[in-house]
């Protein structure tokens, strides 16, 4: 006879419990940010978009043979310079559709010329923005550069 | 079934009502079509169909080198990268017999326990949803889930997919004040654990609603496959981390939280419990990392001696297993995943039969699978 | 005819009224989950984004009307209206003070819960009409539950009507001047009955069964868009306001309070019960269709029928 209605007020019990937790919780700060006006800076090593400091680069093809999903492409020519033979790239281009974002290119790269910046707001109109990403143009991310916090700086690693 | 039955009298007749559930439908975890058969609200059959997230991720193994398979792994079960990477990784350095240092053995654990918290944060989380409290105990679980993945963050660079650890390695060493920050987190989500309690756990209507629903047995559970909190919650104590210690869990204390019946409710609280569990073993590896440098190179060619290496882990889904091939190339011949969100799945036509709708949904949901990884 | 004008007067302040509360209900309801769910909610229109409602209005004004193919066309088109049309009727009687009554009719409260339930043949017809199973779904649990709620409603407010003797609102008011009728004990239990079953009156947590997002998508108005589906929106936030308003009348006095003007005081009482109502939304998981009936039969009616026994006794003694 009693069990019904010990179990009847505990029931009622528990849920009064679940209401003061979430009275407690309406009561404190939010946690999220007020985001297009208010921005997190990015973590240190960050994986955005891939980026080339092109004189550091030594053509030495490792960060086309690590990739996994083919998104780098890379080509270069020898010509000569003061009876000198010396490389020099003619296409470097990122396919930003294709990339994973795995960082395994940076990893490898004997002079850290290739690095993932700190771009995150990367949407474009156009898939054609970012089939074929020139990585030698110094402003080939100029269309979404004034939508990025803080400017990518190389990672010293 | 037997309602249906009777209805069969020549004059009056009553036809299944036909719902397919899925693809796009708010509480199939991702792109899975279950074709059910109503008999009113009733569920009469139950047939799940797979496929609408496969990318091939077994072939794509085939054609590229054991480094660059490890971004592929994250791609499986995403809510636990972590996992899926050290899966892999001590399956290519048991075929390699390549030994690691001491201090990424200590590393590797503190992250997978990590990743293992923050896996079955999204699953309560996502249950609860499923049961219909709008959003609140989903956004409290992704509020304690965000610490965790601030750190990676910090550490590896990335949010969901890490792709983090290295064949005899990891990517980069822990960030200074580390310890710091995973003690602070450890006294904080215990005390977030009793608040989940409170909100959810022991609330009448949550308890009405999981108890007793979806009885998965463990004879049931051991035919089918089923493996990871699932398993547990049947009262069937199999844990890998106990069974068969990889990398170092032989030297940490922890229990193994088991269920007593197999329900909804089994599944959830065995995994609020292990929650506990792994902060337990984080609390402990955390003190004890050793000096040494964890960090591989990755521009070195593995070429693995002509063989075959099978390894399982104890992801938080359940039994992850990688099958590896090698031909003495640079590349595996065959890799085949055992995925446990697969099997799990399995059983849910067995465990919804006869129940209603809502419960279907309360089911699934107690399963907690990812499509990724039944896909792959 | 001079009364004519007055009463156009008066319909269209309900009518302005009932959306300005929609939205700002909308609103509200959007900042309290979010504040409860540590968010911030809507922020970018207007302060706090408390135009959001308005600009979400003038968006869907915008949309598409997109008719399923195979939906029954001409009740598809009638639900919303029968949606809709109830929830305004209903405000006909609500006293916000003594004198600003649209019309205080002499069986005020029997009108608000009869034309209230004319809700369900809206809600029956957008799931029949839609040509969806779910919307189906919807609309079968909405009618059965929503008829079996309607008895415990009305048993704990004929307690009300039983101690006062009057069916109109407004003497229902007066009658409580010298003390609300929640703080005598057999009237709180018919507050708490009331305001359980209106909550599964109006398809809220815990008893959204109807409209259960993890289970039927949105249950009958899934297939509704555009402004269809904002007259859908409008309903449920208007039922909202009507039964915290109700509540407000019967159970917490009315527009009765020191200091403040009447008005005031009313609207306080009712918004207050709505946040309340939005705090168990927020918080509780939802039951099932079974226990939820079995709620309604076995729990709450016995309840409010040995409560209106004992009363009636205790009163005749």
């Amino acid at each position: 006879m009693f069990r019904p209605i010990k179990v009847f007020f505990l029931s009622a019990l528990s849920l009064l419990i679940g209401m003061k937790v979430t009275i407690k919780n309406l009561f404190s700060p939010p946690v999220t940010l007020d985001y297009p006006n208010k921005k997190q800076p990015m973590k240190k090593n960050f994986r955005g978009m891939v980026d080339l400091k092109p004189p550091a680069c030594v053509i030495c093809y490792q960060c086309i043979k690590i990739c996994p999903t083919a998104a780098l492409f890379l080509s270069h020519k020898t010509v000569e310079q003061d009876a000198k033979k010396k490389n020099e790239i003619t296409k470097f281009t990122f396919n930003a559709e294709l990339c994973c974002f795995c960082g395994l290119c940076e990893e490898v790269c004997p002079t850290d010329a290739i690095y993932l910046n700190q771009m995150y707001e990367v949407s474009v109109f156009s898939h054609d923005d970012l089939l074929s990403i020139d990585l030698m143009d110094p402003k080939k991310y100029k269309h979404l550069d004034d939508r990025t916090v803080n400017q990518p700086e190389p990672n010293p690693q | 079934m037997e309602q249906v039955e009777q209805n069969k009298s020549p004059e009056l007749r009553s036809e299944e009502l036909v719902v397919n559930m899925g693809p796009q439908h708010p509480s199939t975890h991702g792109v899975l079509y279950l074709e059910l058969r109503l008999d009113g609200e009733i569920v009469v059959d139950c047939r799940p169909h797979l496929g609408y997230l496969h990318r091939s991720i077994e072939k794509i193994a085939e054609n590229r080198t054991y480094i660059q398979f490890v971004p592929f792994t994250d791609r499986l079960d995403y809510l636990a990268s972590m996992n899926n990477n050290l899966g892999y990784v001590l399956a290519v350095e048991k075929l390699l017999g390549l030994p690691v240092n001491e201090r990424v053995q200590y590393i590797r654990t503190i992250i997978v326990e990590l990743n293992r918290v923050g896996s079955h944060l999204v699953s309560i989380g996502t249950f609860a949803q499923d049961l219909g409290a709008y959003a609140t105990p989903l956004f409290y679980c992704f509020r304690d889930r965000e610490k965790i993945v601030e750190l990676f963050d910090e550490l590896c660079g990335s949010r969901l997919t890490y792709n983090y650890m290295r064949i005899g390695g990891v990517q980069n060493d822990l960030p200074p004040g580390v310890d710091k920050i995973i003690k602070d987190f450890i006294q904080y989500e215990r005390k977030k654990l009793d608040e989940y309690n409170e909100l959810l756990t022991y609330n009448a209507i949550f308890l009405s609603r999981t108890k007793k629903v979806g009885i998965l047995s463990k004879e049931t559970a051991i035919n089918y496959g089923v493996t990871g909190p699932c398993l547990r919650a049947t009262g069937f104590k199999w844990d890998l981390r106990k069974e068969e210690p990889y990398l170092i869990y032989d030297r940490f204390k922890f229990d193994i939280p088991v269920g007593t019946m197999g329900d909804s409710w089994d599944r959830y609280k065995v995994r609020l419990e292990e929650i506990q569990e792994s902060l337990k073993i984080i609390e402990q590896a955390i003190g004890a990392v050793p000096e040494g440098n964890p960090v591989a190179k990755v521009n070195k060619v593995y070429k693995p001696a002509a063989g075959e290496v099978y390894l399982r882990t104890e992801n938080p889904r359940g039994e992850l297993g990688f099958y590896i091939v090698s031909d003495g190339t640079t590349k595996p011949y065959r890799n085949k995943i055992r995925s446990p969100s697969f099997s799990n799945l399995s059983v849910l036509p067995e465990l919804i039969r006869g129940l209603n709708v809502s419960d279907a949904v309360c089911v699934l949901g107690s399963i907690d699978i990812v499509m990724g990884e039944i896909d792959r | 005819m001079p009364g004519m004008g007055l009463l156009l007067l008066k319909g269209m302040a309900v009518l302005g009224f009932i959306s300005t509360s929609a939205m700002f209900l909308i609103w509200w309801e959007r900042k309290v989950s979010a504040l409860i769910q540590n968010r911030m909610g809507p922020m970018a229109t207007g302060w706090h984004g408390s135009l959001q409602s308005v600009a979400d209005s003038i968006k869907l004004l915008l949309k598409e009307n997109i008719v399923p193919a195979g939906a029954d066309k001409l009740i598809w088109w009638l639900a919303p209206f029968f949606v809709v049309f109830p929830s305004v009727s209903a405000f006909v009687t609500i006293p916000f003070s003594e004198k600003l009554v649209p019309r205080d009719l002499n069986v005020g409260i029997l009108f608000v819960t009869s034309i209230t339930s004319v809700c369900v043949l809206g809600i029956f017809m957008a799931g029949w009409g839609s040509n969806n199973k779910y919307s189906l779904l919807g609309g079968m649990r909405s009618a059965a539950q929503i008829i079996s709620y309607e008895v415990p409603l009305l048993l704990s407010i004929v307690l009300v009507v039983m101690q006062t003797g009057t069916l109109s609102m407004v003497e229902i008011v007066r009658a409580q001047a010298h003390g609300w009728f929640l703080l005598r004990p057999h009237l709180a239990l018919a507050f708490v009955i009331y305001l359980i079953s209106a909550t599964a009156e109006v398809n809220r947590v815990p008893f959204d069964i109807p409209e259960a997002e993890s289970e039927l998508g949105a249950g009958y108005h899934t297939e509704y868009s555009g402004m269809k589906f904002a007259m859908f929106f409008v309903a449920e936030y208007t039922n909202l306001f009507i039964i915290s308003a109700v509540a407000a009348t019967l159970f917490l006095g009315g527009w009765q309070g020191p200091l403040l003007p009447p008005v005031v005081w009313f609207l306080l009482k009712a918004y207050g019960i709505i946040f309340l109502l939005m705090w168990v939304r927020w918080t509780l998981p939802r039951v099932r269709m079974d226990q939820m009936m079995a709620f309604a039969w076995k729990v709450l009616t016995p309840v409010s029928l040995a409560n209106l026994l004992l009363s009636g006794w205790l009163m005749l003694r």
